[in-house]
């Protein structure tokens, strides 16, 4: 194999792929990137066998080959070498190493069959469907927050994405939840998404996800089925094993009757929020709302240094209501909010809360208050 | 094949399986009859680990020819009176050792009863019973079992080394005599190289005494007196401090009316006892008595009695929990005294002549560091900045050429690593001069107070490597480690303000369902209530499961179902919910660590005797959370001895 490529290309690409690859692994090849020269191009691909990324670069190819090696030291030598320079990577005669040249820098690194490399595009997928970039990020951007990281409740570790019927058509939808709070958002669902399988995309491949829709024109082409996700952005193709488990029933814990609504400019709130819980020092420590009309007192008492109290101006015009909220959620929900205002909607002291932007809107947040 | 009834020499090797399992449950049984013979003298002799011989000799009241015959008789006994199960007050009275050891060994019993002109004996061969003898003997029994399991040579394969089993015996004996100071053990044999002997003690403290001739002295000085009486159960005996642990918990005795038992609730209440002032996998020593009317407790449970049932395990539990808490506290700082003990072990220049080296540290060797010699690359002398400065000597001292060498005295601890490391030793000695002493000396500008001196810490004088706070007392040195302090502190008071304000928990959107078996479940319910209060909320969920709506808040994001299933084994282990205050005492010790005063921080003066001040003031302060000590304490009178002054 013999392929020439301006160092450029070859880092981008390189930096959206080294990263699926572990730092530790007890199998040896999947430390390594794939490198394909055919026709014109370069293929790069990696994989952790969960999630792949595969990348194409245009190159010279002079001889048509396949290897790998180490994907984070090919990742930092093409890092430091110098900008604008042409990089040759060429297999050794034995086909022991690849050479990599540049300038006057040469490395030889020791290679492992190609023929080794797991793959994980075999399978065929159910439905496939386009969404622009945009959309698909805003799902990922108003939802990532609230999945679990608590390994037991495995289908809680991820994004559940699906369709739902409703009044202004079929709308694709992102759930996720950690058991205390649970964000939910929501776009057109585009044509072929309608009818498709319930899925829950693990975190390791939503934060790649993330990091790759970083054009907002481009669109995202997925393909899925029940046990796998395709997505094309570009020269870029990532595929990702999906979390094998039933997501709950999230319906039923978003509250339909709460009548107490509560309007509150939410920068002011967030700030406030922010202030009164310097006084708090543990992890998960509450913060109490009483909303009486027309004002809401935020209260924290730490026994240990002192106690913090600050009152909001709102709009709240139901009866007095004392709740106890663990503040590091309030501060992540407010921070989720994009509208002025945000619009609580409470019932009692122990049952879930709904908090949404103001106006006609396709995110809401529901939120486990804390018993103190 | 055809169902028949066992001979009766089978049906007694059966039975012997359960009595005695190895050499040891011989001479428990033994000795245990002795004692109810009302000895005051008992002899035990064994060969091979008890295969080849046990002998057991007392002075007790021995039997008449009759009783002789019987004893030997499966179902004989003369401890039970008629049918009164309820009511036993003697070690034994199930009637089944002697003819058990009968049908496994060769058994040999003389014994004279003060009625009886002379003595006599029976032997018993595998099960085949001999006549009745006559024999010369004075009063008492001897009891003679050889060749053990001979008639099951099953059995005796799986018996262990001869050393394995004579340490059994070893620890038979010394059980029982915790129990009985007022009796004379002796134990000796051919398969034992140094006899034991524990002589009779007498007077008030004469249980102390046998326990400090059978586990040594070392308990006795770091035990904390236990004595409680609740509703007629009274508990007594010694606890050790905290700071003397042990890895296994083979050093706890218990005693249920004298007899000595190794039953789960008690382990369990000692655990919970020390839950808070012991890492999890460290044991603490303990000799307790629990005294109790005997219908308040069954015996009975299993031929070996090593288990026994309370008719009201919740206060034997809480008596015994509340008891050993009640002394830690009381203990407060008290550290183990082996901490002195050991480091002077250290310190003392073993061999090592003062002329040559070895000595060259001494000058500021104050900490419990290892020992001199070990770790030192050959000491080289820094020349000082010369000046008439009274803190100079501190500066010219001896120091380590590599900086992991340096575990003495570390007087020029950061040059010296700086130096080491890069092996430029010599360019870097001018500037050692400038450099701040690792030895913070601003104590010694303060006047010392003799009030101060007066504290149980005494007054700080110095701290050394930057962690170490030295004190001086009025008859002696105390050394702090200040992290380990000060993190204890901060995890008192964490857990003082957890108690008071109570765990907030956090509801959950969606409940966890936990499957578990339904008697699980249905111990998990009873202790709703309790769960409650430590903020895990869960209510039954049909058969077999329960659903849980809240947990602390403390724990975050957590593993539901095993922090669940673990309390529910706790619950069914050991009767008490003792997994979610470990938890979230577990949480508060973290953030203590993180909340405390680091290694490497120098303290002023001021802030080095107020710490020593809030320790004297805090229960529980004499060891972190792990059971080290947090200080110990060297006597003058001992420092003197190390250089010859005594």
């Amino acid at each position: 194999m013999k392929a020439t490529l301006e160092r450029t290309d070859l880092l981008k690409s390189l930096t959206h792929v080294h990263r699926v690859v572990e730092r530790r692994n007890t199998i040896p090849i999947l430390s390594n990137v794939l490198i394909r020269a055919d026709g014109g191009e370069l293929r790069l691909k990696a994989t952790d066998l969960d999630l792949e990324i595969s990348e194409t670069v245009p190159a010279l190819v002079e001889a048509p080959g396949a290897t790998t090696v180490p994907a984070h030291m090919l990742y930092e030598i093409v890092r430091k070498l110098p900008e604008g320079s042409q990089v040759v990577m060429e297999t050794s005669s034995d086909q022991a190493t690849l050479e990599i040249r540049a300038g006057r820098s040469r490395f030889a690194l020791q290679m492992l069959p190609e023929s080794d490399f797991p793959d994980l595009t075999a399978g065929d997928f159910s439905h496939s469907f386009e969404v622009a970039a945009a959309d698909f990020r805003k799902l990922i951007d108003r939802t990532q927050f609230a999945i679990s990281t608590e390994e037991t409740r495995y289908y809680l570790n991820g994004i559940y994405f699906h369709t739902v019927e409703s009044p202004n058509g079929a709308r694709f939808r992102a759930v996720a939840t950690d058991g205390h709070r649970l964000a939910q958002a929501e776009v057109a669902a585009p044509g072929g998404a309608v009818g498709m399988p319930g899925i829950i995309v693990p975190r390791k491949t939503v934060g790649e996800i993330q990091k790759l829709l970083d054009e907002p024109e481009a669109n995202v082409a997925i393909e899925l089925s029940e046990t796998k996700i395709r997505l094309t952005t570009g020269p870029v193709v990532l595929t990702s094993k999906l979390i094998d488990g039933t997501f709950p029933d999230y319906g039923r814990v978003i509250p339909q009757g709460n009548d107490k609504e509560l309007q509150v400019e939410r920068a002011e709130f967030e700030k406030a929020v922010d202030r009164v819980s310097t006084i708090s020092s543990e992890r998960g420590r509450a913060v109490k709302l009483a909303m009486s009309e027309g004002r809401m007192v935020l209260t924290v008492n730490n026994p240990d240094s002192g106690s913090a109290t600050e009152e909001l101006v709102v709009d709240y015009d139901a009866e007095p209501i004392e709740i106890g909220f663990n503040s590091r959620y309030l501060l992540d929900i407010a921070n989720q909010l994009t509208s002025e205002t945000a619009i609580f909607r409470l019932a009692d002291a122990g049952s879930p809360t709904l908090v949404q932007n103001s106006g006609a809107d396709d995110t809401l947040y529901v939120l486990m208050p804390m018993r103190v | 094949m055809a169902v028949r009834q066992l001979s009766e020499t089978v049906i007694n090797r059966i039975a012997a399986g359960e009595v005695i399992e190895r050499p040891a449950s011989v001479v428990k049984e033994l000795v245990e009859n002795a004692l109810d013979a009302g000895a005051s003298r008992i002899e035990v002799v064994t060969a091979a680990g008890g295969k080849t011989l046990m002998r057991v000799s007392d002075d007790g009241a021995g039997m008449t020819a009759a009783d002789l015959a019987l004893a030997v008789e499966r179902h004989c006994t003369s401890k039970l009176t008629e049918g009164d199960l309820m009511d036993i007050r003697t070690l034994g009275f199930r009637g089944e050792a002697l003819p058990s050891i009968g049908a496994v060994a060769r058994l040999t019993i003389a014994t004279r009863n003060a009625e009886e002109p002379h003595g006599w004996e029976i032997t018993v061969d595998g099960g085949e019973k001999g006549e009745v003898a006559p024999s010369a003997l004075n009063r008492g029994t001897r009891v003679e079992v050889r060749d053990l399991f001979f008639a099951t040579p099953a059995r005796l394969k799986f018996l262990k080394t001869d050393r394995a089993e004579t340490a059994a015996i070893t620890e038979v004996v010394k059980r029982i005599a915790l129990a009985h100071p007022h009796v004379r053990f002796s134990l000796s044999g051919p398969d034992r190289r140094q006899p034991l002997d524990f002589p009779a003690a007498t007077g008030p403290d004469a249980r102390l005494a046998r326990i400090g001739q059978v586990l040594g002295s070392d308990f006795v000085d770091n035990a904390m007196a236990i004595e409680a009486e609740r509703e007629g159960v009274r508990l007594t005996g010694f606890a050790g401090l905290p700071t003397y642990h042990r890895a296994n918990a083979l050093q706890q005795f218990f005693f249920v009316n004298g007899r000595p038992v190794r039953d789960k609730l008690l382990l369990g209440a000692l655990r919970g006892a020390y839950a808070d002032v012991l890492a999890r996998d460290r044991h603490p020593i303990v000799v307790l008595d629990l005294d109790l009317d005997p219908h308040q407790v069954d015996v009975n449970v299993h031929p070996a009695k090593a288990d026994v049932r309370f008719r009201d395990s919740q206060l034997v539990r809480g008596l015994m929990v509340g008891a050993i808490k009640r002394a830690l506290v009381e203990a407060g700082h008290r550290a183990s005294s082996t901490g002195g003990r050991e480091a002077l072990d250290f310190a003392r220049p073993n061999g090592v002549d003062p002329r040559t080296g070895g000595w060259q540290g001494g000058n500021a060797q104050a900490a419990p560091a290892r020992p001199w010699s070990g770790g030192y690359a050959a000491p080289r002398h820094v020349p000082s900045r010369p000046s008439g400065d009274a803190q100079d000597w501190r500066l010219s001292a001896f120091r380590p050429l590599h900086g992991e060498g340096a575990s003495g005295v570390e007087v020029l601890e950061e040059t010296a690593q700086d130096a080491g490391a890069f092996g430029f030793a010599e360019s870097q000695a001018p500037f050692a001069g400038f450099d701040a002493t690792s030895a913070d000396t601003r104590a010694d500008a303060m006047p010392v107070d003799a009030g101060l001196q007066a504290h149980p810490l005494g007054a700080a004088r110095a701290q050394l490597h930057a962690n170490y706070i030295v004190a001086q007392t009025e008859d002696g040195l105390v050394i702090v480690d200040q992290h380990a302090a000060h993190e204890r502190l901060v995890y008192e008071r964490l857990k003082d303000a957890l108690a008071a304000k109570g765990v907030a928990s956090q509801m959950l959107l969606i409940p966890e369902v936990v499957e578990l078996a339904q008697e699980d479940v249905e111990r998990l319910l009873d202790r709703a209530d309790e769960l409650a209060e430590c903020g895990l909320v869960l209510e039954s969920f049909g058969p077999g499961a329960v659903a849980v709506r809240e947990t602390p808040a403390l724990l975050g994001d957590t593993d539901i179902r095993g922090l669940v299933r673990d309390i529910a084994d706790d619950i069914a282990d050991m009767s008490e919910a003792t997994r979610l205050r470990e938890r979230l005492d577990h949480v508060a010790a973290t953030m203590a660590c993180h909340g405390s005063v680091r290694s490497g921080r120098r303290l002023r003066p001021e802030e080095m005797n107020a710490l020593l001040r809030e320790m004297e003031a805090t229960p529980l302060s004499g060891q972190c959370n792990h059971g080290r000590p947090t200080w110990i304490e060297l006597k003058l009178a001992d420092i003197e001895k190390l250089f010859g002054r005594r």
